[in-house]
């Protein structure tokens, strides 16, 4: 059984009706485009956004949420189309999608108990006794206002909205973002939780790949406004490895035919030569004395960016 | 609709408190300060009609709240028409803080005696009456003339490029009628005779002239306003946020 079968999705319902999609999208501003950009979630899964900064993932679930209109393509929520989302004959749809963006989204004199007040107005499916328990959790006091809370505790808010109004994916933009290590564990948790009931998926961008290590099913890079990788978490964290070779290593490596021509990735550092290994078993058994350590979704986002190509 | 307006309620509730207290404080002391009545109500109108729609989009470009509310189920169509319905509610909030502010004051004038012979020129006049409902559905009519010109603009561009904007579009807004009415010489050419013009005040100071002035301005907000969304419902609907 796979992650996602075990997470209460029908088998096979992945590929066949994803709950987010993007077919193509296009979107030009001046000096950035988001160039063809596709991807999909199906029922059962948590997909991590990674990139760097400006690379296009807030834009990319902005065109999603239909806050944007495209040049071309289509991007699709629950089976309707982000262009028509924002019409009235789709608030039910709205009403299953749960979004935290990067900033507290709320004007900031409201307290924490006009924060439920103002998403007991807009959710029918609003669950004020889950929002009062989240709140609780979280240590946010009732009286709070939105613009004395940090960062955290602020994004903790965010979370507590998303998950009280019975939300079947949730789009979250850097929603862990100055949580400390403790509330993103069991923030992660929670998340967790959600995605294994039927019928809920996440997308997930963030920096802090650890999360997504632990948590993602797959992994989508992003860079310059295109997707650059689109893996299975566990092919980049179970199957990939970074050699860590010297130069006469590296060029044994290369001559060896192990790795393609023209897949080979690596980055020169102080010590050596930093090399992407598809399959760092296989390597292993074929180098047995050159160093071979597990990959992180930060190795291979880095390698892939930044790295050469050989 | 609905849904849209009682999140925007929910979100001015401290907003609108404070201005009810502000402006009741405000209406006492213009009509002790004027010895009458007339200019309170009215003031209050204007303002409250024309804060309504700046509070308003200033909220909107707090923390990105103006894009993150249309992730909630409403419509664009809604935040709209839930906007429209928040100025009106402001403008007659305003209106009634005023009117009560001005009751509380011919009431404390007729009860007791107020110093500087307050009491005497604050004292129920069936003209002064009149007068105050005439300005005030006047100014009902002007604020919501203010509101409607500005708030398509503030759904356009949201509140920063707006307020640059804003000192130009008001100079025009008040400097254009008078080189209209200069440049058509609508004055001078007899159109508009001193005595057509006495005549119309005269009716004005009927109470049929006031229930009739009344309407006009009840109307013509009630269509100005609608104009405006619709306006500001073609230019919403393309903004990107």
């Amino acid at each position: 059984m796979t992650i996602v079968e075990s997470r209460g999705q029908v088998p096979g319902a992945a590929q066949d009706v994803p709950l987010i999609e993007a077919r193509g999208i296009i979107k030009h501003y001046d000096g950035f485009s988001l160039d063809n950009v596709s991807l999909s979630v199906g029922e059962g899964e948590v997909v991590g956004f990674v990139g760097k900064n400006g690379a296009g993932k807030s834009t990319t679930i902005k065109a999603l949420l239909g806050l944007v209109k495209l040049d071309g393509g289509e991007g699709s929520i629950l089976g309707v189309p982000s262009s028509e989302l924002s019409r009235p004959v789709h608030a039910g749809t709205k009403e299953r999608i749960g979004v935290v963006f990067d900033t507290i989204s709320m004007p900031g004199h409201l307290r924490v108990a006009d924060v439920g007040r103002v998403f007991s107005h807009a959710y029918a499916s609003w669950n004020p006794r889950m929002f009062e328990q989240l709140t609780h959790d979280f240590d946010l006091a009732a009286t709070k206002q939105v613009k004395e809370l940090s960062r955290g505790m602020g994004m903790k808010l965010s979370l507590a909205c998303a998950l009280s109004h019975d939300a079947r994916v949730l789009i979250l933009d850097e929603a862990t973002a100055g949580l400390d290590p403790m509330a993103r564990d069991e923030l992660l948790d929670r998340l967790l939780d959600f995605v294994a009931m039927p019928g809920r998926a996440i997308l997930m961008s963030s920096h802090i790949t650890s999360d997504l290590e632990r948590i993602a099913d797959r992994v989508l890079g992003i860079d310059g406004g295109r997707i650059i990788f689109d893996l299975a978490k566990d092919e980049i964290t179970d199957e990939m490895g970074i050699a860590r070779c010297r130069v006469a290593e590296f060029e044994r490596i290369c001559a060896s035919g192990i790795i393609p021509e023209g897949q080979l990735r690596y980055r020169k550092n102080d010590y050596g030569i930093d090399l992407l290994v598809p399959d760092r078993f296989v390597f292993a058994e074929n180098f047995p004395n050159v160093p071979c350590d597990r990959m992180s979704i930060d190795d291979y986002l880095s390698l892939t960016l930044k790295g050469g190509v050989r | 609709m609905k849904r849209a307006y009682l999140m925007e309620m929910t979100i001015f509730r401290d907003y609108i408190k404070q201005l009810m207290g502000v402006g009741f404080f405000v209406s006492i002391f213009v009509s002790a300060g004027m010895g009458s009545i007339v200019a309170a109500p009215a003031i209050l109108t204007t303002m409250f009609f024309m804060m309504g729609c700046m509070s308003a989009s200033a909220y909107d470009e707090q923390s990105n709240w103006g894009a993150f509310r249309l992730t909630m189920p409403v419509s664009r169509r809604d935040v709209v028409l839930g906007r429209y319905g928040v100025i009106v509610t402001l403008g007659f909030l305003g209106m009634a803080a005023g009117w009560a502010a001005c009751l509380l004051i011919l009431a404390l004038g007729s009860a007791v005696e107020l110093p500087f012979g307050l009491s005497d020129a604050i004292a129920f006049d069936e003209g002064m009456f009149l007068g105050a409902v005439f300005s005030t559905a006047f100014c009902m009519a002007l604020g919501s003339l203010i509101a409607s010109i500005e708030t398509p603009i503030y759904f356009k561009f949201g509140q920063n490029k707006t307020t640059q904007w804003l000192p130009m579009i008001t100079v025009l807004l008040f400097v254009g009628p008078m080189l209209i009415i200069n440049g058509t010489g609508i004055l001078d050419n007899g159109s508009m005779s001193f005595g057509n013009l006495a005549s119309l005040l005269g009716f004005i100071e009927t109470p049929v002239g006031v229930a009739t002035c009344f309407a006009i301005f009840l109307a013509f907000t009630v269509v100005v306003l609608g104009i405006s969304a619709a306006v500001s419902l073609k230019l919403y609907e393309g903004r990107e946020l």
